[in-house]
């Protein structure tokens, strides 16, 4: 992956932000099947308030634009998708913070920063059947493409696919965390909602890179 | 619903109103952040001791701001964790050299929160610490909680932890105390209604007319078990025995005894379970060192009570009976 600019960051965010808002409906019908449904509309709310902000934010750097982020967001979102995305983004600026230049390397700093962040404040692990299931091995690949020297589209592209395979392999596995956890053995045979939903946004940041 | 409401959207912001005009000399109103706060503060001199919280619990916490006790408090709507921006602008208005204590009652959306909070007001630099209560014996894991709730005992953590603030203790030594009096602290509940959300405008769960909930949490979470009213001193017997078998409290210990009414409940019938409650104690060889009785921490209109038990040392009693100058003084 060659050296990313802030322009890259911003658009991972946009895109990020867009998916959001407008799949406010599919994510929380993902989320009503084993979850309380509220998903979608803690998503959309929080990041309809980063799109009416986005030209307040200050770019000085990443991590700076990032922090930005991580304070919309947990500002509107109720419930524990606040705290979490929030964190999320709080970590992964932090991450971005001790880089010059936002390349592969740092963008794999800042991806375990923030699954990091997730894993402390859910108090959760691999395995809970959580959005964590799909992004550490994403993140685990994508380190692996990078090692072998794959170029950023390729690198991209089988970021989106593995966070894909692992989103919908956790239809297999029991909730152990959040909301979902109440129902226990119940949730198997559905995907975890947060998983697809960071998905369904990965792929169409991918698809739509400019 | 017969409720004293008008926009029930501003039920919360309408009672902070309502209480920093009653209060004009000691207390401050910040509406953007739903911020009750002594009127003199942040006090540079000590820790400040900032407690969060959904509302729907008065007088906690806002009630209980004031010299001795809260220096802060920072609610949330009835029932719902504080947004994480009025948590983040809490903590830095009332940064003191000295530090911030955020004491919050252990419910998940909560924690997240405010451990948000820490994080971010650490990285610019204020010193900040969280200290989590939990003394409901009644279950583990429920509705909004990993763990233990967090209810009425939590203010033996306030005013204990608040009056080493007073008495110019650092912050490590503040956690150190409000650890302690969590660790000796002990509270179970009973419902005997449901209660009525102003939003929501109907009662918040089904509870027949002759049956109660023991072990009912603060916003309604079920509780051990559900049954037929009994006679109160049976009630307070079924109460007492899991929160004395928890620590456990032993004969001979000196403890504070404090029955909490949930907000529907009259001062006549939380007086008759005091006497209950503390009788029974005697008998076993625990003797009452302090006795609260009244409404602490409650759970909007629902008629039931909680019985707390915290086992007293020299300490704990000193630093419980610093004086406090708080709203919800009688006269």
């Amino acid at each position: 992956m060659s050296t990313t600019k802030i322009d890259d960051v911003e658009y991972v965010v946009h895109s990020l932000a867009q998916t959001a808002v407008e799949k406010e409906k599919e994510f929380g019908d993902l989320d009503a099947v084993v979850g309380d449904g509220d998903l979608g509309y803690s998503l959309a709310r929080g990041f309809e308030k980063v799109l009416a902000d986005w030209d307040s934010f200050k770019r000085d750097d990443a991590a700076t634009f990032l922090q930005q982020i991580a304070l919309a967001i947990s500002s509107r979102i109720g419930g524990t998708s606040g705290p979490l995305w929030g964190t999320a983004f709080l970590r992964a600026s932090a991450a971005a913070k001790t880089t010059d230049t936002i390349d592969g390397a740092a963008v794999v700093a800042m991806l375990r920063g923030a699954t990091d962040g997730i894993k402390k404040r859910g108090n959760a692990d691999l395995g809970d059947k959580t959005l964590l299931d799909a992004l550490i091995p994403a993140t685990d690949e994508l380190e692996r493409q990078l090692a072998a020297g794959a170029s950023p589209e390729d690198c991209r592209t089988t970021f989106a696919a593995k966070v894909r395979e692992c989103a919908d392999a956790t239809s297999t596995m029991v909730a152990k965390r959040g909301r979902a956890s109440y129902s226990g053995e119940r949730s198997i045979g559905s995907p975890d909602a947060g998983a697809v939903a960071v998905a369904v946004i990965i792929e169409r940041i991918v698809a739509d890179w400019p | 619903m017969k409720k004293f409401v008008n926009d029930p959207q501003q039920f919360v912001p309408e009672m902070l109103e309502g209480l920093a005009l009653a209060n004009p000399d000691t207390l401050k109103y910040v509406p953007e952040y739903n911020l009750i706060m002594r009127a003199d503060g942040p006090d540079e001199s000590k820790v400040s001791i900032v407690q969060g919280s959904g509302s729907g619990h008065e007088p906690a916490h806002v009630m209980i701001v004031g010299k001795g006790m809260l220096d802060a408090a920072c609610p949330g709507d009835v029932f719902a964790a504080p947004p994480f921006d009025y948590v983040y602008e809490t903590t830095k208005l009332m940064a003191s050299p000295k530090g911030v204590l955020l004491l919050v009652n252990n419910y998940t959306g909560d924690k997240m929160v405010f451990e948000m909070a820490e994080e971010m007001s650490s990285a610019d630099g204020i010193e900040v610490k969280t200290l989590f209560i939990n003394d409901d014996v009644s279950v583990e894991d429920s509705t909004y909680t990993i763990g233990r709730r967090g209810v009425a005992g939590n203010f033996f953590v306030i005013k204990a932890v608040a009056a080493a603030s007073e008495r110019g203790a650092d912050l490590g030594e503040i956690i150190r105390i409000g650890e302690k009096v969590n660790s000796v602290t002990r509270t179970m509940g009973v419902a005997l209604t449901a209660c009525t959300p102003p939003a929501k405008g109907s009662p918040l769960f089904e509870l027949g007319e002759d049956e109660i909930e023991i072990g009912v949490g603060i916003h309604g979470e079920p509780g051990r078990r559900r049954g037929k009213m009994m006679p109160a001193n049976e009630i307070v017997e079924e109460m007492l025995a899991p929160i004395v078998k928890d620590l456990p409290f032993k004969e001979g210990d000196r403890v504070a005894l404090m029955i909490n009414g949930l907000g529907g409940t009259p001062i006549s019938e939380l007086y008759l379970l005091y006497g209950q409650a503390h009788k029974r104690l005697a008998e076993q060889g625990i003797s009452v060192g302090r006795s609260y009785v009244g409404e602490y921490c409650t759970s909007l209109d629902m008629a039931g009570a909680s019985i707390t038990l915290v086992r007293l040392d020299d300490e704990i009693e000193s630093l419980l009976m610093d004086p406090a100058e708080i709203p919800i003084r009688v006269f």
